[in-house]
């Protein structure tokens, strides 16, 4: 169960790294003055590519041939955007490296532009972020003073520059197209793809839009070069991840692994604390709520991109959430088909009107006023949102409902034969006792 | 706020952006730091600043949770109300909260004004669950029902804040 901290490097220095000083210290800029000066851009994005990195924000796609894909002769700007959105429920992880080690992804920011021709760099950060904003904010405007932003960075002749974008609460806006209309001040509705970002993309701009684990992983790479990541783990899925646990675990947190060389049951039981004594894992969302969910028959699965497809569901964005045998799944599978319908953005018909009447129909089950024909209307209104809409938010919502209906059709069965889903006992926070 | 000061706000960072677009969200976020929420001559405002309609401004400014076109209380007080939240008692806080303040389960201003409480998707504290955020102040957690009336208290004692950053 190897943890590596190459991304919360402020983990392996065993503080956080919020100044210049204390960043560059702990080996901080060195690939920067490695890139710029020695290296062509297009080794840059070579190491990228051959490191195998994928996308950490959910969907897991190649980041070297992600980058790739923008035009080499574009007149146009092009923009590298980081999506700090980070929403997905279960999903924290973002929040700790912006909090204790902004300047790492300031780096692999500057990197990234350094590698596809960009002059300028917005990460978009959630609203609720605010406070970790004013951090990013603070170490942006010190990486200037110090010379790693702004015109002829580390005298190497090359200019470029990171702008703050902060977002007012709306999970779709980490969707990419999503994003991207809300940095041009706009409705944050997704578009149409094609074309992608990477041709056009923020200003009909060529762009690489990737996310702050994904970009944070870049300087140690160049550090360290692209063979050490590809031998991290199994070939299509090397590297490290950050996968966050939370619910009814014992000790919630983020935990910085190898990928393939970590089961579930070792997150969850040996990282995590395992759930509480005389309880079983239940049910587990893996990659954020936007995913199949699994079962305890699933615990040894290792964690890595293509494992746990071979068990029918997603890595996702690292979002653990563990719920114990105490948990209802049925309301749980209602809460999140609660989220996803708050969050429509009302752009497509079947995902607007799908997430609604989905909702509705989980909730008349949890009040006993189901009916055994509510499960396959369920299922029939599954198979009119999937592939008909235009982002992942839609296929987002489908997946935990469906698999939990797979899954823990029993317990969907007794809730509409015994009257309803009962409310179980949460499991309360360790808090003082004057406190509770 | 007035459309000056807001222009103030956005001159600095107008060469930062491609299109001028771009200036209306922070220019919204930006006005409606003087009250807390955002009047239809705020919105008028922004759009003589960034130069887009009054109506433009205005679709822009409803498709966002943390942009409020209604009053609110003083404080906004957000209770995270998805899955990690709720395994570990959210609902139970969020109900004896409002019971407590005397609103609906569905959310509300407290009779004083002083405090609107809402339910709130994923707030990303899901280590910290059950958690809550007031503005856009940082999140707290772990909560308890006791706790988070204990929260509000606070609040209703404590001086309202210069600026409105929700």
């Amino acid at each position: 169960m190897p943890i590596l901290n190459s991304v919360y490097r402020h983990r392996e220095a065993g503080h956080v790294l919020t100044d210049v000083a204390a960043y560059r210290e702990a080996g901080g800029f060195d690939a920067l003055h490695t890139a710029l000066g020695d290296m062509e851009p297009d080794d840059l994005l070579y190491v990228f590519h051959r490191s195998g990195l994928r996308g950490r924000g959910g969907a897991g796609f190649p980041m070297g041939r992600k980058a790739s894909f923008l035009p080499k002769d574009a007149k146009l700007a092009k923009y590298v955007v980081c999506n700090a959105d980070e929403s997905e429920p279960g999903t924290f992880k973002d929040r700790e490296i912006i909090q204790m080690n902004p300047f790492q992804l300031i780096e692999g920011i500057v990197l990234a532009g350094y590698a596809i021709g960009a002059e300028r760099g917005y990460i978009y950060i959630r609203g609720e972020y605010e406070f970790q904003a004013r951090i990013l904010q603070a170490a942006i405007a010190a990486a200037r003073d110090a010379g790693f932003l702004g015109t002829d960075i580390a005298r190497s002749g090359f200019t470029f520059d990171i702008t703050l974008y902060r977002g007012a609460g709306a999970y779709i806006c980490g969707e990419e197209t999503g994003l991207l209309e809300s940095l041009e001040g706009k409705r944050g509705q997704p578009r149409l793809k094609p074309p992608f970002p990477a041709v056009a993309g923020l200003y009909s701009s060529p762009t690489l839009i990737n996310n702050v684990e994904t970009l944070s992983a870049l300087p140690p790479i160049v550090t360290r070069g692209a063979d050490w990541y590809a031998a991290l783990g199994p070939e299509k899925s090397p590297g490290s991840k950050i996968f966050s646990v939370s619910g009814h675990v014992t000790r919630p947190g983020n935990y910085e692994i190898i990928l393939g060389q970590t089961t579930l049951r070792e997150l969850i039981f040996e990282h995590a604390g395992g759930v509480r004594d005389g309880r079983r894992v239940k049910a587990i969302w893996v990659g954020g709520s936007s995913v199949p969910v699994l079962g305890e028959q699933h615990l040894d699965t290792p964690l890595d991109y293509e494992s746990l497809n071979a068990v029918g569901t997603f890595l996702g964005s690292g979002g653990c959430i563990v719920m114990d045998d105490s948990g209802c799944i049925v309301r749980s599978t209602l809460r999140l088909a609660s989220f996803y319908k708050h969050e429509s953005c009302g752009k497509c018909t079947p995902c607007r009107e799908g997430t609604t009447w989905m909702e509705r129909i989980l909730q008349r089950i949890v009040d006993g006023e189901g009916r055994m024909e509510d499960l396959q209307l369920l299922e029939s209104i599954f198979g009119r949102i999937s592939g008909k809409v235009l982002c992942a938010l839609a296929e987002g919502a489908v997946a935990p409902i469906s698999s939990a209906i797979k899954l823990f059709r029993e317990d969907f069965v007794a809730a509409i034969e015994q009257g309803g889903a009962l409310r179980p006992e949460p499991m309360w926070p360790e808090a003082p006792a004057e406190a509770r | 706020m007035t459309a000056d000061q807001i222009r103030a706000h956005i001159d600095p960072i107008r060469h930062e952006f491609a299109e001028p677009r771009s200036l209306v969200l922070p220019a919204l976020k930006f006005a409606q730091t003087e009250k807390g929420h955002l009047t239809r001559e705020d919105l008028e405002a922004v759009s003589a600043a960034t130069g887009f309609s009054a109506a433009f401004v205005e679709s822009v400014a409803s498709f966002y949770d943390r942009l409020y076109l209604e009053p609110t209380g003083t404080r906004v007080v957000s209770v995270c109300v998805t899955l990690s939240c709720m395994l570990r008692g959210a609902d139970e806080v969020w109900e004896r909260l409002c019971d407590r303040e005397g609103v609906s389960h569905h959310g509300g201003t407290t009779g004083d004004g002083r405090i609107t409480i809402q339910e709130a998707q994923c707030l990303g504290y899901c280590d910290r669950a059950p958690c809550i955020q007031v503005d856009a102040d940082e999140t707290v957690g772990p909560m308890t029902p006791e706790s988070a009336g204990q929260l509000v208290d606070d609040l209703r004692v404590a001086p309202a804040p210069d600026e409105f950053w929700r």
